[in-house]
């Protein structure tokens, strides 16, 4: 089964907390075994304290108001904290925030059972007061603590403070209901770095008393007082430890980056045990270490099916036990053994066996050319023992690894890792690493020296941002190219251009280059037949002009344009169409109101994640692709700071927009990225590419290509012509963009034998861009030609 | 991603409490939390009995096969797997959700066979195997809860 193709965006991968079965299931998983009685008791413990959990979070999530106020109420005077508490921002129009993604919940069988406290009694406000000032177990004030004065804190402090204790209790209901503090560690660890730190006690402070508070309403019962008093502590333990400090990966030589990691990442993944062998552990303690060892350098238990390699091993493994050896020595005497050998030098070749070696050994993947060349150097002058001694006695492997601890995978949050071997480094470290033959990580460098081929700032040929008709059809599952070639702010993609002529006047260049269903002759409305002299509009009667340039084809060519397609009736803009047409707007300021409107809003805004929004915007109204990081990264600011509208006007009043379209051209597409010219000329036959064509470019694409051509194969080989052409004639007229000249080129075509067909395909292969003169097809360009204006712009 | 996360993880999105839908859906699962106990603990308790007759019906059904070949190694390691796939349904069965599965089991696990030289359509043919002498072992109610995750396996790697 292959994994599904996505950006890696938190709309899809939410960050997954862990819940206490997913942590001893983990536990367990990692180290193959079933459950131990332990495990198993927590397990039901946990299940059992389900209903008590939920009924906790639940009573605080009603209170939660009234938590917060006592808190907040605690640690301010002079104004009423709670009219600063905000409720969180709706971020529902916002890109990526629409995505669907409810839980699949059944519908509640029976209702929850919650014994809220009734608060019908008007006394209660005095009672509350009365009980909050008289109560003995109330946490007290620190020495020296002074209140904080709300109008002196400031508006914005205060919103953020009261955001804050909200937070606070939230994350305590889902901890509480996901029976694992890790929610809370990871996030509340680090804090005080964040929140000022003269405000640390006054943040305790509150949150003692949201603990009170919330104890308050469990006062008969033990358990629920055990569980909230257990996450709060937890929280304020964390909030009060001291920022932990970046872990920094040891880097000892030049080629190595120094790179650090925020402890927080380590934190939130799962973590796996670190084996360390000492004289006094017990005897199944020993077997767990000696276990880690073989999967480590093997990547697999060894038991003594292993034969005569078994038989060697157990000796070792027995030195070892009894202490003979140390750890270093043990793994190094692993790898130098016939069995080492044979999983993993004889299969390969050199360069992925150093990179399998550095993966046993080091626990990470070759991290540079140069790195690389040092270990090859050594197997090439001195054979594979000597590498195996090189990486064992490697002033890394005694910084992290010393004399008695069994290496371990060095993945992403152990320690930061590098960039440059990021894919190859990530397929390391998965179990299928050994049946790649490939060298993975010297193939990515040799990657880095050659100059781009079709490239997009997220990956080799990764684009995923192709338009076909204005929709989506995404690769559902996509076999990832974990090598990207190297990408970086200052490259600019390549672009194809599909304009007409090579600027100076000179049109041949169409000729060769062209991209089916491209728009070769610009839309430009001609306001001069329009207007009379006074700029009032003629009146448009029965004397409608059908001409090119009509602003009734200019508006239906603007829709093409915008959306990829004609819009239905209710989505038109018919106020801005009136103006148009009276002359009271020029196309670009049309063309702004278009992409300012709801359905186009709607179409590549509010449905799409942020940088695909801005591709397809871009596309849209310039007419190109995005050239690069630069580019995208003055779009994302505007964006962030001022939002859709800025950026449609920014687009629109673009110099670069004036410059090409001016007041009065529709846009049309200039450039297209290899890979989008690479689908829309791709054809299976000679034959095809032919008929493609012989009807000109005003097929709009790849699909209806193929389809078509299907239909024209199935006429020219059957016997009964008549009856076959008129089923190509239907076929034709469902597809609908052919116009009349086209399907004159395509009756031609079929009185034409299949020999015509046969020779042309021969020509075409050849010289498969040039128009094939000489062959008798030569009249249907001129004929497909007129037909591309009114197709043309569905690209 | 089981229940409950998938709840906190909407919620906080949402910057909200846990809802009552919310609570409720996860009430349910947590009051069939002992019962997936108990049948995860069954399975593992019979993990060895489930692959002994487990294999000995596989070979039945396809003697030709590496395991069968009267290689020591090959009839180990098949073995091993088994077990290895009878664990991932018990994490699974108690976690309530595929993930523990998908992410060890079944991502990859094509290609891993294919490249080891094992045959797939038996593979497929062992687990429907373990599958059959798992669910005999369980009552009606049981087998419904267990089955899914048998099925996902075998879904997982049945040959295109």
């Amino acid at each position: 089964m292959s994994s599904h193709a996505s950006g890696g965006s938190p709309a899809i991968f939410p960050q997954q907390y862990r819940t206490l079965p997913i942590a001893v299931i983990s536990q367990a998983e990692q180290q193959d075994r079933c459950l131990k009685q332990g495990e198993l008791q927590e397990l039901t413990d946990f299940f059992r304290s389900g209903a008590k959990r939920l009924e906790v979070a639940a009573v605080l999530s009603e209170h939660a108001n009234e938590i917060v106020a006592a808190a907040a109420n605690r640690i301010f005077y002079g104004g009423s904290p709670m009219a600063y508490l905000e409720a969180p921002p709706n971020r529902q129009n916002l890109p990526g925030y629409n995505t669907p993604l409810r839980p699949r919940t059944a519908p509640p069988k029976e209702k929850l059972q919650v014994e809220a406290p009734s608060y019908g009694n008007p006394l209660r406000g005095v009672l509350e007061f009365l009980q909050t000032r008289l109560s003995g177990d109330r946490d007290p004030l620190p020495d020296g603590f002074r209140l904080i004065h709300v109008k002196r804190y400031g508006p914005r402090r205060m919103k953020n403070s009261m955001r804050d204790l909200a937070w606070f209790l939230r994350y305590v209901t889902y901890a509480i209901v996901a029976g694992d503090a890790s929610i809370l560690t990871v996030n509340v660890r680090g804090l005080r770095g964040v929140i000022p730190e003269d405000v640390t006690e006054a943040t305790v402070v509150a949150m003692r008393e949201m603990r009170w508070r919330s104890l308050n309403y469990f006062k008969q019962d033990a358990e629920a007082c055990d569980l909230i008093r257990e996450y709060f502590d937890v929280m304020i333990t964390d909030y009060l430890a001291e920022k932990p400090s970046n872990r920094v990966r040891q880097g000892i030589s030049n080629d190595q980056q120094g790179l650090e990691l925020p402890e927080n990442y380590a934190l939130s993944v799962i973590p796996r045990p670190r084996f360390v062998m000492k004289p006094n552990l017990s005897e199944t303690e020993k077997q767990e270490v000696i276990k880690a060892a073989y999967r480590q350098v093997f990547e697999r238990d060894i038991t003594h099916e292993y034969g005569e390699y078994g038989v060697r091993l157990t000796d070792l493994e027995s030195k070892f036990r009894s202490g003979e050896i140390s750890t270093k020595e043990f793994i190094r005497r692993m790898g130098k053994s016939r069995l080492y050998r044979k999983e993993f030098y004889e299969p390969f070749v050199v360069s992925r066996f150093i990179e399998l070696a550095v993966r046993h050994f080091l626990g990470r993947g070759v991290s540079s050319p140069e790195e690389f060349q040092q270990y090859f150097d050594v197997v090439s002058s001195r054979g594979w023992h000597a590498l195996i001694d090189t990486l064992v006695d490697s002033q890394e492997y005694a910084d992290y690894f010393g004399e008695e601890t069994v290496p371990y995978l060095r993945g992403y949050g152990v320690e930061a890792q590098e960039c440059r071997n990021w894919g190859p480094q990530l397929h390391l470290f998965k179990f299928c690493a050994p049946a790649h033959k490939m060298p993975q990580f010297i193939t990515q460098f040799g990657d880095y020296q050659k100059p781009l081929p079709n490239q997009h700032p997220y990956g080799a040929g990764n684009d995923p941002l192709e338009i076909r008709f204005g929709a989506i059809f995404p690769q559902p599952s996509w076999k990832g190219n974990d090598h990207p070639a190297s990408f970086n702010k200052d490259h600019r993609r390549i672009l194809i251009s599909c304009e007409i002529g090579n600027g100076n006047g000179n049109s041949h260049a169409m000729n060769w280059g062209q991209v089916p269903g491209i728009v070769n002759r610009p839309l430009k409305l001609n306001q001069m037949t329009q207007l009379n002299g006074n700029g009032k509009a003629k009146p448009q009667g029965a004397n409608v002009n059908l001409a090119k340039n009509s602003p009734t084809a200019i508006i239906e060519g603007t829709y093409r344009q915008l959306f990829g397609r004609e819009v239905y009736p209710e989505q038109r803009l018919t106020a801005a169409e009136l103006k148009l047409k009276s002359g009271e707007i020029t196309v670009r300021e049309f063309v702004r109101q278009v992409a300012k409107s709801r359905p186009f809003r709607h179409m590549y805004w509010e449905s799409l994640y942020i940088t695909k929004a801005i591709e397809y915007i871009h596309r849209r109204l310039l007419g190109r692709p995005t050239y690069g990081r630069q580019e995208m990264g003055r779009y994302y600011d505007i964006c962030a700071k001022k939002g859709f509208y800025a950026l449609i006007d920014e687009l629109v009043d673009s110099p670069e927009y004036i410059a090409v379209f001016g007041e009065d051209t529709v846009p049309y597409e200039r450039f297209v990225t290899p890979r989008g010219y690479e689908l829309r000329s791709r054809s299976s036959t000679g034959t095809l590419r032919l008929h493609h064509e012989r009807i000109g470019s005003s097929v709009p694409g790849p699909r209806v290509a193929e389809n078509f051509s299907g239909w024209m194969k199935a006429a020219l080989e059957g016997g009964d012509a008549a009856h076959k052409r008129a089923q190509l004639q239907a076929a034709l007229l469902e597809q609908k963009p052919l116009s009349h000249e086209a399907l004159d080129a395509v009756k031609q075509l079929q009185l034409e034998s299949d020999a015509a067909a046969k020779t042309a395909s021969e020509t075409v292969k050849e010289t498969p861009n040039s128009q094939a003169a000489g062959t008798p097809q030569e009249s249907s360009p001129e004929k497909a030609q007129p037909a591309l204006s009114e197709t043309g712009g569905q690209s | 991603m089981s229940i409950v996360t998938r709840s906190i993880a909407i919620a906080d999105r949402e910057a909200r409490y846990l809802n009552p839908g919310e609570l409720n859906a996860i009430n349910e699962y947590f009051t069939q939390g002992s019962d997936r106990l108990r049948i995860a603990t069954i399975l593992m308790a019979n993990e060895r009995y489930i692959v002994e007759r487990g294999s000995q019906r596989f070979w039945q059904r396809c003697p030709v096969t590496p395991s069968n070949s009267g290689n020591p190694i090959y009839r180990a390691s098949c073995q091993r797997d088994q077990s290895w796939y009878v664990r991932l349904v018990s994490y699974a069965v108690i976690v309530g959700d595929i993930t523990p599965i998908e992410k060890i089991g079944v991502k990859g696990g094509k290609e891993m066979y294919n490249s080891l030289g094992v045959p797939l359509r038996n593979v497929v043919e062992c687990m429907s195997c373990l599958k059959e002498v798992a669910l005999d072992l369980l009552s009606l109610d049981d087998a419904a809860e267990v089955a899914p995750y048998f099925d996902y396996i075998i879904q997982g790697l049945t040959p295109q």
